[in-house]
């Protein structure tokens, strides 16, 4: 079987092409008479598309392949190499790639469908294809790249694009300092990333940087160093998958489009740090005490921002805290070692949180840029479709069987109660009745009961099939990526797990049936104790809660930013000004000032003798003469 | 083309600066032959770039002897180091001519002068050729800052004067030392950079000498805490000299350190390499951490410079082949970034009238060519991947951590308070909304966009493919780092040797 | 014999920087100078009488032939200096003071 391919590169090259040319006609255009916005639809859809076609061929030639052998590799040339240092612009596509691929390119694909209806009219619709055509082949190359710093490439690209995108209404400061906080915050963790592939190289890096070989050197790692390493490396990917403590970001980057929100900000993007771990499973693997630690700040991640999530009152912030709460589930997942869950997690999730997001779009879309979801209600009417949608969507979110959201989350679930990690268990159980119990106060408050704004409510209206299209598809795939990975128990093969298995170091433990059913019993018991109290207490009438004790300081998320405006922000632009103020001008400069001053006290000094008049000058000359012919003549003596 | 193909780099701007200084030459005159003459050494630069043979050795060399009592030749070389520094220049004088059309003669012909003595202080193959060049190079600087500065230059000229004398008396006692040192060792005078690498060089007048050289160059790089000139001469600078003292001559401050004091002082370089490294960083810290605070963008951009070049001498002191090959691709890659971003400052100082932060924004909506030309620059300036800075600084955080885990943490950090200062003045400058200022401010005109054009494309290019010039960098690094490696297990071994004496020392002066 | 020549030559020198010493009109300083130059001539010629020389008779008329030519300048500069300020009180002219 041939391995080497030239066509792995044109993916993400596809949609860069595009952004390149979109990006091209906006800059030229936009002080003059703007394009057509069809004509950038239609060019920002290309590149996508054609990319999703060569996805499919890259997974269906992988499926043809030898299961042990299941890759493909471009190597399109040395990007740099120093020393022992040898980087090659690389791409691999192996199973757990192609499988990123095809979903990516999925709903990138989609998500640009639906932003041709969701952005009509705005004035730079040719900027906003242009990044996200930008992001996604970034995302391409993250996902395809066959060595830690390709990946980083993609990995830095798709933070500058969630920048773009957070700031594209830049008129409003508000979204500039979200996007501004978005790159900074992803920095902190790119400064892990980078730190970690420094250690790996100088550790084995020697021998070759790309996946092969670090999966075969990966042996001789000393247990300290390979502890740092994955500590390092998933430090960046709390920074770039919104985990505690570098969460701040995500629920302020819902400052950009929604369909920004949904590719960027649920579904591709900020998966990433899953993908990253999952990658590096060959490392992670032998280092027990990371895993422990990448699962329990994932199951508290995912416990806080449900936290979050159940005082929210505008739309996408709830969106955004369960996105931060699934992340934190797919983090428990890959650090129980169960990759291919949390992987599977990723897979399912993307389609259920894109679905809600984009649902969530056409209700913003149809209330005229309304988010505060104590302003809506009863739109189930308005918008059947959106609402079917939508409810499909929350179904998968809070993990109704046959939901795909059940059969992934479960199997996170299963696995850790399976590897003897109780504690994540429970939290997890919990974290699942809240899910289902914030997930379905937002569907009940928004569609069902009376309409809270009468006037926004009659001019409301469904949205258009550009828009509703993409969410029936996402529909059919949240009722139905669950079956691809069906456990034995309902019948199933687990095909994704199977699939996967080639490019992941791991083991599948093995526990009674009595574990299964335990966990599985949970998480529905969780979903059904979550719906009810939702129903209860939403489903009729329900006006917006006056918040206090607890909940008002959940309301205003336990005060971390804060927080961390208090600790880090300030401090920085204090010691900055002090600088500014203090130390530049009056400790810094003082060698050239007490240079400066020294002269001047010299002068000053010898400027006695200087009187201006010439009388005084002559006695000067006569003393002086004076004395060197006594000098003279004594010496002459 | 030519076998004195260097001196003809070196002393054709020169002679045409001079010559339109002593002739009543007009200033239309004065910026056309600024034009052609760059744009001459523009094509001789790429000429030899292509000519570059990938090896350590000193190539299109010239040797004539000029003062031949004292052993003093007229000797020039370039090798994989000084290329790109001289590279640098070439392709980006031609760019200040073009786009300040209506400055003075003198403006233009001190820029000339300037140009020609940056070559010869990068082709100099002998100390104190070096020395002459490099002073040289300085005298135009004073004067464009104190004839051509804004409101407070007289005070920055006397700042920067003060000290860049100061660290130029240094060197050249330095100079002087190490003369004396080969003719007592080898019974003959002799300056050639090459031959001084044999010297055995020990105790405290080493040291001494050691520091009169860094002290110099850290003057120029610079080095906290020899930086506190810069803010000031950088702000007040007229654009043009901003922009040479950024992208070029802060330069080869570093570049004389790896062209002059690595090879020759390689035992104390080994032996203080930390000490440097820590100066590098804190620097870069401090830097950084000030930018934030300014409200004039020039000065924001001032120490922006400042603290990249803190990583760019860090990558110097680590002591392995990444972190100087990053380097030395990192004075590339910053030369065109910041220089680039000064070119900017100083278009939109001119259209505006102002620097201030506070009083711009919105500039993204009335000139998207300038916004997106700028946010290259700026991302390349925070070493985004696919961006020139990117390879550099990897390069320089690798290379750091194998030096030392700490420094190599602490500069890691620049990839952060980068993005801090840049993006907040990116904000309020380019976005959010527009103000009775700004509302006028016009796009790049197709010259300045065409001018510009060639080194945005050269920051893309360098960053998705810079291996033909890392493989010209490399040769050159390896020798210098397989010296340095030499000379630090001899100091080791003589150390043991002699436990007391030096030991002692080195208490003293750390 | 010679001693008195010397004791006058010494005598009209001291005269003469005590006047431009003292003294604040320009011309006066101008006349001291003269004097002093005159002083100088003296003794020139009384060594040279005594060394019967040529040189030093050589040299008085070299000093004098240069203080005719600095005559005339310094008058014209006087010139100036009245023009300038008016009066010729050497304290009116004090640029030089630091």
């Amino acid at each position: 079987m041939e391995h080497n391919v030239t066509f792995l590169g044109y993916i993400p090259l596809l949609p860069l092409i595009g952004a390149a040319v979109l990006g091209f006609f906006h800059i030229g255009t936009c002080n003059r008479k703007p394009l057509n916005e069809k004509f950038y639809g239609l060019v920002a859809c290309i590149g996508p598309l054609l990319a999703f076609v060569l996805a499919l061929r890259v997974f269906l030639t992988l499926k043809g392949m030898p299961e042990e052998a299941r890759y493909l590799s471009q190597k399109a040339f040395t990007w740099f190499q120093v020393g022992d240092l040898d980087i090659t612009m690389g791409f691999l596509a192996d199973p757990l790639s192609s499988l990123m691929l095809v979903f990516v390119t999925l709903i990138g694909s989609l998500i640009h469908i639906y932003s041709i209806g969701y952005m009509e009219g705005d004035k730079n619709i040719g900027k906003f294809f242009a990044y996200l055509n930008l992001f996604l082949g970034s995302m391409l190359i993250l996902v395809l790249g066959d060595n830690p710093v390709v990946m980083f490439v993609g990995w830095e690209g798709v933070g500058l694009c969630s920048y773009l995108l957070i700031s594209y209404y830049s008129e409003g400061t508000d979204n500039v300092l979200a996007g501004n906080k978005a790159f900074i915050v992803n920095r902190i963790g790119d400064l892990g990333f980078v730190l970690g592939m420094a250690f790996l190289f100088w550790a084995i890096g020697a021998g070759g940087f790309d996946y092969f070989s670090l999966k075969a050197n990966a042996h001789s790692l000393t247990p300290g160093i390979a502890l740092a390493v994955c500590l390092l490396l998933f430090v960046g990917a709390t920074g770039k998958s919104a985990q505690i403590p570098l969460y701040v970001w995500l629920p302020d980057a819902m400052a950009g489009p929604t369909p920004v929100s949904a590719l960027i900000h649920a579904a591709t993007m900020v998966t990433a740090g899953v993908y990253m771990v999952a990658r590096f499973s060959f490392l992670y693997a032998h280092v027990p005490v990371a895993g422990e630690i990448v699962a329990w700040v994932g199951i508290i991640t995912a416990l806080v921002a449900a936290i979050f999530g159940m005082f929210q009152d505008d739309i996408k912030k709830v969106l955004a805290y369960s996105t931060v709460s699934q992340l934190g589930y797919m983090f428990a997942g890959v650090g129980v070692a169960a990759y291919s869950a949390g992987i599977f997690h990723v897979f399912t999730h993307a389609f259920f949180k894109a679905l809600l997001f984009l649902g969530a779009g056409a209700v913003i879309y149809a209330m005229h840029h309304e988010q505060n979801i104590w302003k809506m209600g009863g739109l189930k009417n308005k918008m059947p479709k959106t609402y079917i949608t939508m409810v499909i969507g929350a179904l998968a979110l809070a993990g109704c069987p046959p939901f795909a959201g059940f059969f992934s989350k479960d199997e996170i679930l299963y696995s850790a109660l399976a590897t003897g990690h109780v504690g994540i268990w429970a939290v997890g159980v919990l974290v699942a009745g809240m899910t289902a119990y914030y997930t379905f106060r937002m569907i009940f408050v928004v569609f069902h009961g009376e309409p809270r704004d009468q006037e926004a409510y009659d001019h409301c209206h469904e949205a258009p099939a550009v828009m509703t299209v993409p969410l029936i598809i996402l529909a059919v795939g949240a009722l139905l990526a669950g079956f691809l990975n069906l456990p034995a128990i309902f019948g199933g093969h687990q095909q994704v797990t199977h699939w996967l298995a080639p490019s992941l170091v791991e083991h599948h433990p093995h526990a009674s049936l009595f574990v299964e059913i335990l966990a599985i019993g949970a998480s529905v018991a969780a979903f059904v104790i979550g719906i009810r109290i939702a129903y209860k207490r939403f489903a009729v009438g329900a006006e917006e809660p006056v918040f206090s004790g607890f909940s008002k300081f959940a309301y205003h998320k336990f005060y971390v930013d804060e927080l961390y405006d208090g600790i880090f922000v300030q401090p920085y632009k204090k010691i900055g000004n002090a600088i500014r103020k203090t130390i530049e001008p009056s400790v810094t400069d003082a060698p050239v000032t007490l240079v400066s001053k020294l002269y001047m006290v010299i002068g000053t000094a010898f400027k006695v003798f200087q009187v201006g008049y010439v009388r005084v000058y002559a006695i000067y000359m006569i003393v002086g003469l004076s004395l060197m012919s006594l000098l003279l003549s004594q010496s002459l003596n | 083309m030519f076998e004195h193909v260097l001196s003809v780099m070196i002393f054709l701007p020169i002679v045409a600066g001079l010559i339109l200084l002593l002739t009543p030459a007009g200033k239309g005159l004065a910026r056309l032959t600024g034009l052609v003459i760059s744009f001459a050494s523009l094509i001789l630069g790429l000429d030899i770039f292509f000519k570059f043979k990938e090896q350590a050795a000193l190539q299109f060399v010239e040797n004539v002897p000029w003062i031949p009592s004292f052993g003093i030749n007229y000797h020039l070389g370039l090798d994989g180091i000084s290329l790109f520094v001289l590279l640098a220049g070439a392709v980006l004088m031609p760019m200040v001519y073009l786009l300040f059309t209506t400055k003075e003669k003198g403006y233009y012909a001190n820029l000339l002068i300037v140009q020609g003595a940056m070559a010869g202080a990068l082709c100099a193959a002998d100390m104190v050729l070096f020395y002459i060049f490099w002073e040289i190079m300085l005298l135009p600087i004073f004067f464009m800052l104190g004839m051509y500065g804004g409101e407070k230059r007289i005070k920055a000229t006397l700042k920067i004067t003060i000290y860049t004398i100061a660290g130029s008396l240094l060197m050249l006692a330095s100079i002087v030392y190490v003369g004396v040192t080969y003719h007592s060792q080898f019974g003959e005078w002799n300056f050639a950079i090459s031959q001084m690498s044999q010297l055995q060089l020990a105790g405290p007048v080493a040291v001494l000498a050691f520091f009169g050289f860094m002290i110099a160059f850290a003057i120029k790089i610079p080095l906290f805490p020899f930086h506190t000139w810069l803010p000031d001469a950088y702000t007040e600078a007229p654009t043009a000299t901003t922009f040479v003292l950024s992208a070029i001559m802060a330069k080869i401050g570093v570049y004389a350190v790896i062209r002059f004091v690595v090879p020759v002082f390689d035992g104390e370089f080994a032996r203080f390499a930390l000490l440097l490294a820590y100066s590098g960083v804190i620097g870069m810290m401090y830097c950084g951490i000030t930018a934030i605070a300014q409200k004039d963008v020039k000065r924001m951009l001032a120490f922006s410079s400042a603290s990249h070049m803190g990583v760019i001498a860090l990558g110097v002191f680590c002591l392995n082949v990444q972190a100087l090959t990053g380097s030395i691709y990192q004075i590339v890659a910053h030369a065109t970034s910041t220089g680039v971003l000064f070119l900017f400052v100083g278009i939109l100082e001119d259209k505006m009238k102002t620097r201030k932060i506070e009083d711009l924004g919105g500039i993204a909506y009335k000139a998207p060519v300038f916004a997106f030309f700028f946010a290259i620059a700026m991302l390349a300036s925070v070493g985004l991947p696919g961006t020139s800075g990117f390879i550099g600084e990897f390069l320089i955080i690798l290379g750091a951590i194998k030096f030392n885990v700490l420094i190599g943490v602490l500069a890691g950090t620049t990839l952060i308070i980068g993005v801090c200062y840049m993006l907040w003045m990116f904000q309020r400058v380019f976005y959010e909304t527009t103000n009775e200022r700004t509302e006028g401010f016009t796009d790049l005109s197709i010259t300045e966009g065409l001018t510009f054009l060639p080194v945005i494309v050269l920051i893309v290019i360098m960053g998705l493919y810079p291996q033909p010039f890392l493989s010209k960098i490399e040769p050159a690094a390896q020798q210098h780092i397989a010296a340095l490696t030499k000379a630090d297990t001899i100091q080791i071994a003589q150390s043991t040797h002699a436990q007391p004496a030096e030991g002692h020392t080195v208490e003293k002066k750390n | 014999m010679i001693q008195s020549y010397l004791t006058v030559s010494i005598l009209l020198f001291c005269i003469g920087i005590v006047g431009v010493i003292s003294r604040r009109n320009v011309f006066t300083v101008f006349m001291s100078i003269e004097l002093m130059l005159n002083a100088a001539n003296l003794a020139f010629v009384t060594f040279s009488r005594l060394h019967e020389t040529m040189d030093g008779h050589v040299l008085a008329l070299i000093v004098m032939a240069v203080a005719a030519a600095e005559a005339a300048l310094a008058l014209a500069v006087v010139i100036l200096l009245h023009k300038h300020k008016g009066q010729l009180d050497t304290n009116v002219f004090s640029l030089l003071k630091g």
